[in-house]
This record gives structure tokens, C-alpha cells and sequence, in this order.
């Protein structure tokens, strides 16, 4: 161990009830960020990840969600992993800035020497050490996980130039509607504690500037409108944009996987890359089988050892079957997620789908969908507790709680 | 006795098995269309069944000869050399169907399935003593079709309506005929419409009667039709001679099996479902209102309903077939396939699912 002043802390941001609207009927029943992705929750990811940074001391979940929903996640992950897992509860969204600026008293009272910034809602391989090395080596203040996409793409994220030689971020701008560049921001990030100070100086200016804007109602009610309250602050507009160019930012470019976690339908994506991550960081979590004493298996398949599978069931490939699962006698299941106390019936086909929490699926039925990640209604979804009756065809559909379908449907939204 | 029977042409209508075979020979209850009309012919009596086609006689006559002598039955033909309505073929078929012994003779649409009570017709037609009989069928919908109007005690058949925008009658013509000879001298060698043209001259005459057809009546000539046909067969073939269908706790409702066909374990099988010569039905299967035709594998844990699985065609592990699917022959449904009304041309592959009613070329 070295000295006190090498300890390292992690901070995942895991957002609130009111965000993440766009995961719906999902989140309806659970904090997306705790959504199984390859049969681990969501943030499970990111944590694991921060497991292989040398001399880590704590990770802190920073969000807004009520401390209950997680405590059990909580307790139960620092046990496994051997360091200490935390939920801050922010009263109020402060932006990713201001929730770290928030909790910096606690973040900082071991004097870490770094603090690793984490979104939940980003999929990639996390290459969290190496990082933390190109970052030491560049000796600036924060150092982002970068990722080349396709020019058409970048528009959605924040786009940076980076300097080629020195990898200093020149120029950052979140989501232009002209092309800047071709790489993003990952949403990963490594500082050093004086990321602090560098709030704070945002958030000071913010209020001198209100204070002056206080000239007329006019004004106060534009300034209410268009400004955010003095402590919210967004790193990338109040952080990354002003401090490009001025060699304390600098980036990491990662050449593996990253993809954004903000619809059902990219969580079934982003469950095939973890899924296809265990190969080499946990194949003990990958299911084997050829038919004989278990289910066939294909691919990358993740099952529960609480999940009961017929030994005439195919499973996979990107299939991952949660806890107290039962899939019956000829069963096939195709690139899907099948979350707790799920029961499918002899002979249906799953397929391109997200079935809910003890949800029923009757003999012969077959729940699918086209399988585009990104489109509206391109993965079927089947909220909490639907009951698809025998031989009922459900395709391209949101199917909300509680829901028994007696009669197929294709491309609809089920209240 | 003799019988005409009019085939016609292509039959567009049931493509694509008809691009297989001609219509009459495609098969509806494990029996060609034509075969349920030559023996309920041969049975009351008919030694002698004229087809008036006008496309690929020679396919039927070489596959209906093995039947004429296992029936013990001449069937010969009349073939048009261009269309001639549903009255002309009667005309070019004359010297055919006259034979100088003066009894009337049968004409039926190829197209109906019923379950033909020829001897009602023949006590019926003695009965009137007029020149002509019709069966009459009850609908209800009868806008859609040409109503007889007649006086519902003695039959006398009084008009026809053709598509009536007002109720005039729930009666439709069934397309099956019983004439005296004398009727052949009323039409003429041309393009010719019995209903329109030659029944109601003879009606004005009031020589033609009509008979309310008992039991069930259905125009098969597309496939939307011909799995609903295959329903009200098969409920007759439950009411008459039920040691025909398929038992056992594998079968819902009524269920034909070929005595060749094998069905695996944990299947389930019908109602209203007809399984061919050869076919092989592999475990785990589901099968509902549809016909799978000689030689094809359903292979595991398919499901199937409400489609016509053409001739040697085989359906994948996990694949779905449902609504009005139409396979044709050497079709091939690769494993978790979903067809969702597609209708497929001969000797094709389906390797990606069809989620909409569309014809695959």
C-alpha cells in the first residue's frame, strides 16, 4: 500500500425517478439504474469496473433517488466486492458538476489523491486503470474517456477535438447541430481533487451574475426561465466548454465498445456487449449446454442458478434469464432479457424482447419484435406481471403492468 | 346418367397451389377437389362425368384415369378453346351429354364443396316434373351473390337478382345443376351466362324449380374460403362418418390424418385441421385450421394455424405460420421464421420473417 494520499474514489451517477422517463414501462418498477444488463444491474457494471483501480477506497452512488431503493443493492455489493459502496441521496437534480460538488466533503475525506466521475447510463469496457495512467502521465486536472463514432451519430453526444500528439481536449460542445468532430465524450472521467475548485468558480459566477441580473421583473423572469440555480452545475457546458485549450483537460481514448443506455431497447443491446465482455473478465457467468442434461445453449447466455430451464429449451445467443425464472419444454429464446420470477410455457418463442418480472407466457405463443435497438417500437416490451395467453402472438409492442393479452398484436402500445 | 362438370381455366384464385396443379386435382380433405364430386356422382348412379376445362387436360385426364377404373367410372373432356361463360361449355359438350335415353343429366360448379345429396335432387327434379333444378343455398349475406327468388312451397323458381341492393330472398344459387337434354336446346354455342341468360328463360317458362341444398355449402375457390370450407367438412364428416377422423389426447375438435402421416410427442392438433400422405409432424407441434399437404415436415415445436402448407414444403424449428399463409409447393420456412399472411410462390426459401400479409415472389 502506498502512502494515504494515492487512495482512489469513484463516483457513479445514477440519476432519479423523474430522469430516465425514456426507459419506460421498465423503470416503472425499478430504479433504471438497477435494470439487469447480461443478468447484473445496470450500475453493477461500472462498479465491477472500479474494482480494478489500484488503492480504491470508496464508491459513492449520487443520485436522487429514495436511499431505500438502493440499500439493499448497496449492502449487498460491498460485500461481494470487499469496498465500501455508498448511496448519497441529493435532495435536488444539481446537474453531474454540481452533485459531485454537493457531496465533496464526504468524497474528499480520506484525501483521495483522484476521483473517478462515472455516468450509470453508459455501457462500455471501463478501462478505468489505464486511464487513471494515461491521466498521471498528462499531469492535468481531468482526463475524459473518448470514443470515436461515426460522423452521423456524433450530433447526439458532445463532440471534443483533442489534440493528436499531447491528447489535451482542444474544443468541447455538447450536442451542436454542426459537425465538430467525430469523437464523444464517453461520460467516464478521472480528476484530480482540484476539479473542485473549478465548480466552485462556475458556481460563484453564477451568482454574481444573478445578483446583477436583479435590475428588472422583466429580466428576473427571463433569468428564471432560461438559468439554472446557482448550484447547478453541468460539467460539460460549465467545465469541459470553458476549460478546453487551456491544458488541464486532456483525453482517453477508448478503441472497445461505448454505447448510451437511455431506452429499453438499447438495454437488450448493451446487454449482448456485456454479455460478450464475460468472456473475458467472468465466463464463469456464461451458461454452457448442448441439450443433453441442460438447455441448448448458443452463444452468450447468462442464467440465474435460481432459473429452472427445461433441458429441451435452445437458448440464446444474448439471452440472459434472471432469478426464479421457469422455461419450459421447447422453449426458444432469441437475444432477449427475462427478469425475475418469469414463467414460459412449453414450445413459445421469445425473441427480440424484454419480458417483465413474473410475466406469463402460454404454450405456443411467440413474443418478438424486429430487433432495431434504436427504433420506437423495434424490441417488444413487456412490462410488469403480462400474462400472453397460449398460442397469442404479440410483435413490435409496448405491453404497460398488469396486462393479459388474450388476442395477438403488432405495433402497438398497450396502456 | 352423365355429369358435366365445369373446371375452367387457371384457377388464379387459389394461387399459388394452383400453379402447382390444376384446381381440381389440389387436394381439400386428403381428397382432390374433384374426386368429392366424381364419387357422390358415381354413388347415385352417374357411369359417365364430362369436364369442361380449358387449360392442362392432359395432367387431369392422365391422373384421373387411375380413377376411372377404380371407381368404375368414364370421364372424358371438353376442352374450350376460348372462355365460354358458365352455359357455353354446356353447348360445346352437346353431343357429350346427349345420349338419346332422355334423362337429365348433372352440372356442377368444380368450385363447391357440399355434401352433394344428389338422390334428394334427382326424387326433387321427378317430383316438379319441370325442365330443370337448381340447389338453392341459404347465405347471409345475400347482397354479395345472385339471389333466386321463388315461391318457397313448390320451389317454382320465379327471377334472379343478380347482387340485389334490397332484401328480395336469402337463397343463392349453389352451382349444381340437374337438366333434362331439352334444356341443351336453349343455349347457344358462345360466350354464355347460365344464371343470366338461360335460367331465366327457362324460369319464365316456370320449368325451373330449386332446392334448398340441406347441410353446408361452400365456394372453396380461394384459400380464405377453402380453410372455412375445410371447417364445415369436416363437422359433416363428424356428423356422417366420424371413424374417418383422428382421435386421441394430442387432438382438439376434428382432425383428418392421413394413415401415413406421423405426429410426433407432446403435439397438439386441431380443431378443423387435414394432415396429408407422408407428412411427418416432429414433437412439440401445434397445430390449427390448416391443411398441410403430401410430404411435408413440420418440424419441432412449430406452430401453425389458419394457412395451406403446399406439397413437399417443410416448416422450421420454432417457426410460426399463421393467418392466412399460403406455402406453395417445395416451400421451405426456415427455423424461427414468423409468417404473418404470406403467401409463397413454388420452390421457395423464407429466411426472413414476413410480419405483414404480402406474396413472396
Amino acid at each position: 500500500m502506498r502512502s494515504s494520499d494515492e487512495k482512489v474514489v469513484a463516483v457513479i451517477m445514477v440519476g432519479g425517478p423523474t430522469k430516465g422517463t425514456r426507459f419506460r414501462p421498465l423503470s416503472l418498477n425499478i430504479p433504471k439504474p438497477l435494470f439487469p444488463l447480461a443478468g447484473q444491474p445496470m450500475v453493477h457494471h461500472p462498479i465491477s469496473a472500479c474494482k480494478r483501480i489500484p488503492n480504491l477506497a470508496q464508491i459513492y452512488l449520487v443520485g436522487f433517488y429514495e436511499e431505500r431503493e438502493f440499500a439493499l443493492y448497496v449492502s449487498s455489493i460491498s460485500n461481494e466486492l470487499k469496498v465500501p459502496v455508498r448511496y448519497l441521496k441529493e435532495e435536488k437534480p444539481h446537474g453531474s458538476a454540481g452533485g459531485l460538488y454537493n457531496f465533496r466533503d464526504l468524497i474528499m475525506e480520506d484525501n483521495p489523491s483522484h476521483v473517478f466521475l462515472l455516468n450509470c447510463d453508459v455501457c462500455c469496457s471501463f478501462p478505468l486503470p489505464e486511464m487513471l495512467e494515461a491521466h498521471k502521465r498528462y499531469g492535468g486536472m481531468g482526463t475524459i474517456l473518448v470514443i470515436k463514432v461515426s460522423a452521423e451519430s456524433a450530433s447526439e453526444f458532445g463532440e471534443l477535438v483533442a489534440d493528436p500528439i499531447t491528447n489535451e481536449l482542444l474544443h468541447y460542445t455538447e450536442k451542436p447541430e454542426t459537425f465538430v468532430s467525430d469523437r464523444i465524450n464517453c461520460g467516464v472521467y478521472v480528476f484530480t481533487p482540484d476539479i473542485f475548485t473549478a465548480i466552485q468558480g462556475v458556481s460563484s459566477q453564477r451568482k454574481d451574475r444573478a445578483n446583477l441580473r436583479r435590475m428588472s421583473s422583466f429580466d428576473a423572469l427571463q433569468s428564471a426561465a432560461r438559468n439554472p440555480p446557482t448550484d447547478f452545475v453541468r460539467l460539460d457546458q460549465d467545465i469541459l466548454t470553458p476549460l478546453a485549450g487551456k491544458k488541464q483537460l486532456y483525453t482517453y481514448e477508448t478503441m472497445d465498445f461505448w454505447e448510451q443506455i437511455k431506452t429499453p431497447g438499447m438495454s437488450l443491446k448493451c446487454s449482448a456487449l456485456y454479455l460478450a465482455q464475460f468472456r473475458f473478465t467472468s465466463p464463469n457467468l456464461l451458461a454452457h449446454g448442448d441439450g443433453t442434461n441442460s438447455a441448448t445453449i448458443i452463444g452468450d447466455v447468462y442464467i440465474h442458478p435460481s432459473a429452472k430451464v427445461h433441458p429441451s429449451a435452445k437458448i440464446g445467443p444474448n439471452v440472459s434469464i434472471s432469478a426464479n425464472a421457469r422455461i419450459g419444454a421447447g422453449v426458444r429464446l432469441i437475444s432477449c432479457i427475462i427478469l425475475d420470477g418469469v414463467e414460459i410455457m412449453e414450445n413459445a418463442v421469445v425473441t427480440n424482447a424484454i419480458v417483465g418480472w413474473k410475466s406469463l407466457i402460454g404454450r405456443w405463443s411467440r413474443v418478438q419484435a424486429g430487433g432495431h435497438y434504436n427504433a420506437k417500437l423495434g424490441i417488444t416490451i413487456l412490462g410488469e406481471a403480462v400474462a400472453v395467453e397460449d398460442e397469442v402472438v404479440v410483435t413490435n409492442s409496448i405491453v404497460l403492468p398488469h396486462k393479459t393479452l388474450n388476442v395477438s398484436v403488432q405495433e402497438e402500445i398497450l396502456l | 346418367m352423365k355429369a358435366l362438370i365445369l373446371v375452367g381455366g387457371f384457377g388464379t384464385r387459389l394461387r399459388p397451389l394452383t400453379l402447382s396443379v390444376p384446381k381440381p386435382l389440389v387436394e381439400f380433405g386428403n381428397k382432390p377437389m374433384i374426386l368429392h364430386q366424381i364419387e357422390a356422382l358415381k354413388a347415385v348412379g352417374v357411369n359417365e362425368v364430362v369436364l369442361a376445362i380449358n387449360y392442362q387436360p392432359e395432367v387431369m385426364l392422365n391422373f384421373l384415369k387411375e380413377f376411372e377404373a377404380k371407381l368404375g367410372i368414364k370421364i372424358i373432356c371438353s376442352q374450350e378453346t376460348e372462355p365460354l361463360g358458365t352455359a357455353g361449355p354446356l353447348a360445346l359438350a352437346r353431343d357429350k351429354l346427349i345420349d338419346g335415353s332422355g334423362e337429365p343429366f348433372f352440372v356442377l360448379n368444380s368450385d363447391v364443396i357440399s355434401e352433394y345429396p344428389f338422390q334428394e335432387m334427382i326424387e326433387f327434379h321427378k317430383g316438379h316434373g319441370g325442365e330443370a333444378s337448381i340447389m338453392v343455398t341459404k347465405v347471409d349475406e345475400p347482397s354479395k351473390y345472385g339471389v333466386v327468388v321463388m315461391e318457397e312451397s313448390t320451389g317454382q323458381v320465379e327471377k334472379f337478382v343478380e347482387k340485389p341492393k334490397l332484401f328480395v330472398g336469402n337463397k343463392i344459387n349453389a352451382g349444381i345443376y340437374l337438366l333434362n337434354p331439352s334444356v341443351l336446346d336453349h343455349i347457344e354455342l358462345r360466350p354464355t351466362s347460365i344464371e343470366k341468360e338461360v335460367f331465366p328463360k327457362i324460369a319464365a317458362e316456370k320449368k325451373l324449380y330449386a332446392m334448398v341444398l340441406p347441410g353446408f355449402w361452400m365456394d372453396i375457390g380461394q384459400p380464405r374460403d377453402y380453410i372455412t370450407g375445410l371447417r364445415l367438412y369436416l363437422d359433416s364428416l363428424r356428423k356422417k362418418s366420424s371413424t374417418k377422423l383422428a382421435t386421441g389426447s394430442h387432438i382438439v375438435g376434428n382432425v383428418l390424418v392421413h394413415e401415413t402421416a406421423k405426429i410426433g410427442e407432446g403435439c397438439l392438433i386441431g380443431p378443423d385441421v387435414a394432415i396429408g400422405p407422408g407428412c411427418v409432424v416432429e414433437s412439440g407441434v401445434r397445430l390449427s385450421r390448416c391443411t398441410v399437404m403430401r410430404g411435408v415436415r413440420i418440424k419441432k415445436h412449430a406452430c401453425i394455424s389458419s394457412s395451406i402448407i403446399g406439397w413437399h414444403s417443410t416448416v422450421g424449428q420454432w417457426a410460426r405460420v399463421e393467418n392466412m399463409t399460403i406455402l406453395g409447393e417445395d416451400v421451405h420456412v426456415c427455423d424461427e421464421i414468423y409468417s404473418n399472411g404470406g403467401v409463397v410462390l413454388p420452390h421457395k426459401e423464407i429466411k426472413s420473417s414476413i410480419l405483414k400479409p404480402e406474396i413472396v415472389m
